[in-house]
């Protein structure tokens, strides 16, 4: 087996960082861990429209806390918990998800980026206008006593909950990996993604795959919408942040890499870890966020213009 | 003779007619789209009936005109320019956020018409409006004027209670100017007396939540008395992530300006403290507050969430008060009946206006420390509403 001299310098200088970070602050690599799990599970859902029907999905996060509604709705009045709502909730997202893709996303999968940008945008707005309007601003948020599970390693206390993040994050890279690789309608997918007129060409139904991959995307996010209302507050604005940051680990993970996005999360939740972990810098976090997806991109063009 | 008798008689009965038949128009703005705005406007609307039901003031009935500010300055002042220019209406009333107000101070001036706020603790409000803004009664304390109050509160609270000592106190603020304007406030405040420190934490209003940073910061510094400041959001991602890291300080307050749905019903709220205005449990003391409470959720069917409800409801009261006593809508006799206030309010106080570093006309001075105890809050201090003694310390996680 050759491995590629880039790979194993990548790999010791990623375990010497994170050598260096437990010698430091053990929590703070255990917190920046939990983090990037959150911004993966997040984010893999929109690398898997933007790699397939090459669309950016700006309402991603509000579709995010519809779910994360429905799931709290679930809990409230049929008493599930947010894992078992997990379930009806993804279902129903996924149908949300292609009623909007029939509704609205098929008619302007050949207009110009910018009017696919607004369209998306707007389903964003209304869908966290809409909630406004229903349920008001007001925060609402499930007391779950398992959400405060904890560990120590000598004196130092944390949270491990937080770590059914990067699990789920695993679960639906590895899901999506196996569904696109092994499966027909995955492989159709693919095809679709690389070459949609080739695609059709050899008899597969173009907008038929789109419809599906769009419905299974929403259904994923409404999944994850679930898990996250165990851990935060949620209200109609809550979705937006993570819109933007789904959006900037795809770009930085390149269009459809869902095993980049994984070691994006990684990269990205480590660094504000480590900066919140230094006192009087946490306001920095936003900014290294941000630095670390500007150098990689430049990067990565620079090195595709060497090719 | 006769006939110009009969043709006077028939126009002052006119005249009577139209001035009985006329309304007296206030005209508020709020954010409608924030729970504050949203239930400010229901109670302003609640007292508004109230006194039509009870035949109104001077024999005409209160016409509520509510403009929504969306939370922006610039909607803000729209809003005050048609509800002085077109709708015409006799006072204004209402507001919530200090950078609203900012913006919508240069044109209250321009109008000078009296202005009843109950929003704006920002002391960069004031400082706008100068001393010579005589048109303005501002309800809401100042930031300031909340410090200060939150300073006697807790000296008056180990004076009461031996048990009870604080010296380091450690303020967890969220990095936005909200929180920020906290920081500096407290630090001022406290740092005198007490040993101060603190940390700034992204909200998850913001699109942050993650608060094991500042939580750990606090940890170590071991704090007598905690305290966040942040929205609403963070209040209980906060305590779980303080039980997770059993951080569990004698005193933990929470300062968001509002709480989320159901959080008292979460077994970690219990014995948390925070600062606040109104709570139900000012019903038991207070009959105004009771007739306030009962009066709104039979109406709205929910429960008043923030005390810019009451507050609101106040205001209309407080207006129309003045208005009866002063016996017209003109301006220089409304202020005066206005300085003459004396309403005891449903947040369980007797407002007065008095003057505040600038203005000339600051009603009330101050929050109350009230402590959360099996879904209620129960006031705390001042000790003339309390209704349940501190409970102190927190009990450690369990």
């Amino acid at each position: 087996m050759i491995v590629k001299r880039s790979t194993v310098l990548w790999s010791v200088i990623s375990l010497a960082v994170a050598a260096a970070i437990l010698l430091w602050k053990p929590t703070v690599l255990i917190y920046g861990v939990q983090r990037a799990g959150l911004y993966a599970a997040v984010a893999i859902p929109m690398a898997l429209v933007l790699g397939i029907v090459h669309i950016v999905n700006l309402s991603h996060g509000e579709l995010m806390m519809v779910a994360a509604y429905l799931a709290y709705f679930c809990a409230t009045l049929l008493g599930l918990d947010p894992y078992v709502a997990l379930v009806p909730v993804a279902v129903v997202m996924g149908l949300l998800g292609f009623l909007i893709y029939k509704l609205t996303i098929k008619h302007t999968l050949h207009a110009p980026e910018l009017n696919q940008l607004i369209m998306t945008f707007g389903i964003g707005i209304a869908l966290s206008q809409g909630v406004n309007l229903a349920f008001t601003s007001q925060t609402h948020k499930l007391p779950l006593s398992y959400v405060s599970a904890s560990a120590s390693i000598g004196e130092v206390s944390f949270g491990i909950y937080d770590f059914v993040f990067v699990a789920a994050a695993l679960i639906i890279g590895s899901s999506l990996q196996l569904f696109l690789t092994r499966t027909r309608l995955g492989k159709a997918a693919l095809a679709v993604g690389q070459n949609p007129r080739g695609a059709a060409i050899v008899g597969i139904d173009v907008d038929r795959t789109y419809g599906i991959i769009f419905a299974i995307a929403v259904a994923l996010i409404g999944a994850v919408g679930s898990i996250f209302l165990t851990k935060q507050a949620i209200f109609p604005d809550v979705g937006g942040p993570y819109t933007m940051k789904s959006f900037c680990l795809v770009a930085m993970a390149g269009v459809g890499n869902i095993t980049g996005i994984l070691y994006s999360s990684l990269i990205l939740g480590l660094a504000e870890a480590v900066i919140n972990g230094i006192r009087g810098y946490a306001s920095w976090s936003d900014i290294v966020f941000f630095a670390i997806i500007i150098i990689t991109i430049l990067v990565r063009s620079h090195r595709e213009r060497k090719l | 003779m006769r006939k110009f008798l009969a043709v006077s008689t028939f126009l002052a009965l006119f005249a009577w007619a139209g001035f009985a038949q006329g309304v007296i128009k206030l005209g508020a703005t709020w954010t409608l789209a924030d729970i504050t705005g949203d239930q400010g406007s229901k109670a302003a609307q609640l007292a508004v009936d109230e006194i039509n039901k009870a035949g109104g003031v001077l024999g005409k009935q209160l016409q509520l005109v509510v403009v929504d500010d969306e939370g922006k300055a610039d909607k803000g002042v729209a809003a005050i320019e048609k509800l002085v220019t077109v709708d015409k209406v006799d006072v204004l009333l209402g507001g919530m956020s200090s950078a609203v107000a900012l913006g919508q101070v240069p044109t209250m001036k321009k109008y000078g018409m009296v202005v009843v706020s109950t929003g704006a603790a920002s002391y960069k409000v004031e400082d706008a409006l100068g001393a010579d803004a005589t048109w303005y009664f501002h309800l809401h304390p100042w930031d300031y004027l909340q410090g200060q109050s939150y300073v006697d509160g807790w000296a008056a609270i180990q004076k009461k209670y031996a048990n009870v000592k604080i010296k380091k106190i450690f303020l967890a603020y969220e990095e936005g100017a909200f929180g920020k304007a906290s920081y500096d406030a407290s630090k001022a405040l406290f740092s005198g007396q007490y040993q101060f420190d603190g940390a700034s934490f992204k909200s998850a209003a913001l699109g942050g939540g993650d608060y094991t940073a500042v939580l750990q910061a606090a940890k170590d510094y071991k704090p007598d008395l905690f305290i966040w400041a942040g929205y609403d959001a963070d209040a209980l991602p906060l305590l779980e992530q303080s039980k997770a890291m059993k951080f569990s300080p004698p005193i933990y307050v929470g300062a968001p300006p509002g709480w989320p749905k159901d959080f008292g019903s979460s077994a970690l709220a219990n014995n948390v403290m925070l600062y606040g205005m109104w709570s139900k449990a000012i019903n038991d003391v207070s009959p105004v507050s009771k007739k306030f409470y009962d009066g709104f959720v039979s109406t709205y069917k929910v429960e008043p969430a923030t005390y810019f409800a009451p507050l609101s409801y106040s205001a209309v009261y407080i207006i129309a008060d003045a208005i009866k006593r002063a016996g017209t809508t003109e301006k220089a006799a409304l202020i005066k009946a206005l300085e003459a206030t004396k309403y005891a309010s449903p947040l369980g106080e007797t407002i007065t206006f008095g003057p505040s570093k600038v203005i000339a006309h600051q009603g009330i001075r101050g929050q109350k420390i009230l402590q959360w105890r099996n879904g209620r809050q129960e006031v705390v201090w001042p000790f003339e509403v309390q209704s349940a003694p501190i409970n102190y310390p927190l009990p450690a996680w369990k």
